[in-house]
């Protein structure tokens, strides 16, 4: 036995977080995937009346909207239960009575979360991808079949329009922006459940901050758009944006759907205000679940 | 100078009910030792401090006044807890997880790895009787098997302290007897025991000192034989004593002012008679199917 104590070590934290996959994925809430797969080909099937521009844009709009509704769900519902079932079941007085710092334990079970929602989005993407491209693949055929007597520029035309209406680079970008909104959701699921008493608790306070955190942008637009806009006003507004998150810059799907390109710059950001959502909520949940009596 | 395995000084716990205006106070100027190798029991009705005591010690819960150390080691530190194992009470672990995947979990947390991780759960599944069921989800585990894996995992990291809650409590005799063996076994191996139990019979038989909490306080303290011992009296176990013989000691008795309390025929317990009688084996319980094991 290793005698000599280390106030971080990997190995437990990965410990922690392959358990909490296992017990995820063992709970089957990969069921969620099998409800998403179902709107996609049920959606292809209703869409074949369309042109082929709008079944793309509204594939995209419904498989990308899916894809940010189910992650979400899924970081929510998933990280509630995960430390009130530990502390019912008391597998968490047999975690912490072993040498496992607390923030360890948390880094553990938010990882495992990561994970879970790393291979859902990936499979969730994975389906999309295949479906659009298989589409891609029909309209280009049928095009080239149209089209075999025309002037071979016209065709090009075509085939361009088809191919720029389809599957491109941006659609991973929307992707990678929705993993992120799903990873800050389960860090800040992660950090209410560290005073919650019950999971019911914690997923209510949850949905009531995925709809504000939605909803705050636009209401911030608005009031701050008001001649008569006090300090208070904007004192509260500031207040609001600091303790939600802001989950419309994580929406890239209108931009897609309308085949805006993605400015890396825009990319960027987003990214760094996610990660940045994420270190402070865990760094709440930190400081909470270190003062916790358990 | 022997290192105390645990000292608890002065510790008092003071619980504030949210929204009122009570405080609730689960233990009171606590002064507590217990040394190295020993089996220290610490027994009390419901309520009366023993799970706060123990979460206080190892780290759980932080004390409103005093201190617990671990081997010279605060308890607030988490490095006091690197040789420390513990069982709790009606432990259920993780269900989704075979007996041998729970203990690979803890072994991991302890940073075991590869050979030394094998060797270290096959040993302890030998050690409890689960290896017939190591391949087993733990909800289909009965609540013997539950507390045998629990004490497993407490013994992973090969700690020089043991902590157990309740270790036998909802256990059936024959579980209750492996257990108790367990623990016989960790005195003899030199390993520090602190256990609370409701079950004063079988702690009587497995511990070297104990303490008696009421309400918070520590109303009686110290080595077992020395507490239960009654001053003035003598007991004699005779085999194949003859009327006459017993009517000679009892003259000799009177005849030196002593006093016969009460002659009896020696009995067994009724522990030892229900494990005859039902002779039941641990291995044997593990091999049944899935639906017997659980429904025990």
């Amino acid at each position: 036995m290793d005698s000599s104590h280390r106030l971080f070590s990997f190995q437990r934290i990965l410990a922690i977080a392959a358990n909490t996959l296992t017990e995820l994925t063992r709970q089957k809430v990969f069921y969620v995937l099998l409800i998403f797969a179902l709107v996609l080909i049920g959606s292809s099937v209703f869409m074949a009346r369309f042109s082929f521009q709008q079944e793309f844009q509204i594939m995209k709009d419904i498989s990308l909207g899916a894809m940010s509704i189910f992650s979400s769900l899924l970081a929510i519902v998933a990280t509630a239960r995960l430390i009130p079932q530990d502390v019912d079941d008391r597998t968490i007085y047999t975690i912490l009575a072993k040498a496992v710092p607390r923030f360890e334990y948390l880094l553990g079970k938010l990882l495992g979360v990561l994970l879970l929602l790393a291979i859902s989005v990936v499979l969730m993407s994975a389906l999309f991808i295949v479906v659009l491209y298989v589409r891609e693949q029909t309209v280009v055929s049928e095009t080239l079949r149209q089209m075999s007597r025309a002037p071979r520029e016209q065709m090009d035309n075509a085939l361009n329009a088809v191919r720029a209406a389809g599957l491109n680079i941006d659609i991973l970008a929307g992707v990678a922006v929705i993993y992120l909104k799903a990873c800050l959701l389960a860090a800040l699921t992660l950090f209410v459940s560290t005073f919650a008493t019950t999971n019911i608790f914690t997923v209510v306070v949850m949905v009531f901050v995925y709809f504000i955190g939605h909803l705050q942008s636009t209401a911030r637009e608005y009031w701050l758009e008001q001649q008569t806009t006090g300090w208070l006003t904007r004192a509260f507004l500031a207040l609001v944006a600091l303790i939600f998150p802001d989950l419309q810059a994580f929406n890239l799907v209108d931009e897609i759907v309308a085949g805006v390109a993605i400015p890396l710059a825009l990319l960027a950001n987003t990214a760094l205000l996610g990660i940045f959502y994420i270190g402070i909520y865990t760094l709440a949940a930190t400081f909470v679940f270190y003062g916790k009596e358990l | 100078m022997t290192e105390e395995a645990i000292a608890v000084e002065g510790l008092t716990k003071v619980f504030h009910v949210p929204f009122h205006r009570k405080a609730i106070v689960a233990v009171r100027d606590l002064n507590l030792r217990v040394g190295p190798g020993e089996v220290y029991g610490l027994l009390g009705p419901n309520g009366s401090g023993k799970s706060t005591t123990l979460k206080i010690i190892l780290g759980l819960v932080s004390p409103t006044h005093g201190r617990t150390k671990i081997f010279g080691r605060d308890s607030s530190l988490v490095e006091s807890r690197e040789a420390v194992g513990f069982l709790p009470e009606n432990p259920y672990f993780y269900r989704f997880l075979t007996g041998e995947e729970t203990l690979r979990f803890f072994g991991k947390l302890c940073r075991l790895t590869g050979s030394r991780l094998n060797d270290r759960v096959r040993e302890l599944l030998e050690l409890v009787g689960l290896t017939n069921a190591r391949d087993q989800r733990l909800s289909t585990y009965s609540k013997g098997m539950l507390q045998r894996i629990g004490l497993a995992q407490a013994l992973v990291n090969e700690p020089k302290l043991v902590v157990l809650d309740e270790p036998t409590g909802g256990v059936d005799p024959a579980g209750s007897r492996a257990i108790r063996n367990i623990i016989a076994d960790l005195r003899q191996r030199g390993i520090t025991v602190l256990l609370s139990s409701h079950l004063l019979t079988q702690v009587q038989e497995i511990c070297d000192r104990v303490g008696i909490l009421a309400r918070g306080v520590l109303v009686r303290e110290g080595h077992l034989e020395e507490l239960i011992a009654i001053e003035n009296r003598t007991e004699l176990v005779l085999e194949n004593a003859s009327d006459a013989l017993m009517k000679e000691i009892e003259k000799l008795a009177a005849n030196s002012n002593a006093k016969l309390v009460e002659r009896r025929r020696s009995t067994t317990t009724l522990e030892r008679l229900f494990l005859d009688a039902t002779k039941r084996n641990d291995e044997t319980e593990m091999s049944k199917p899935e639906e017997m094991t659980k429904s025990e």
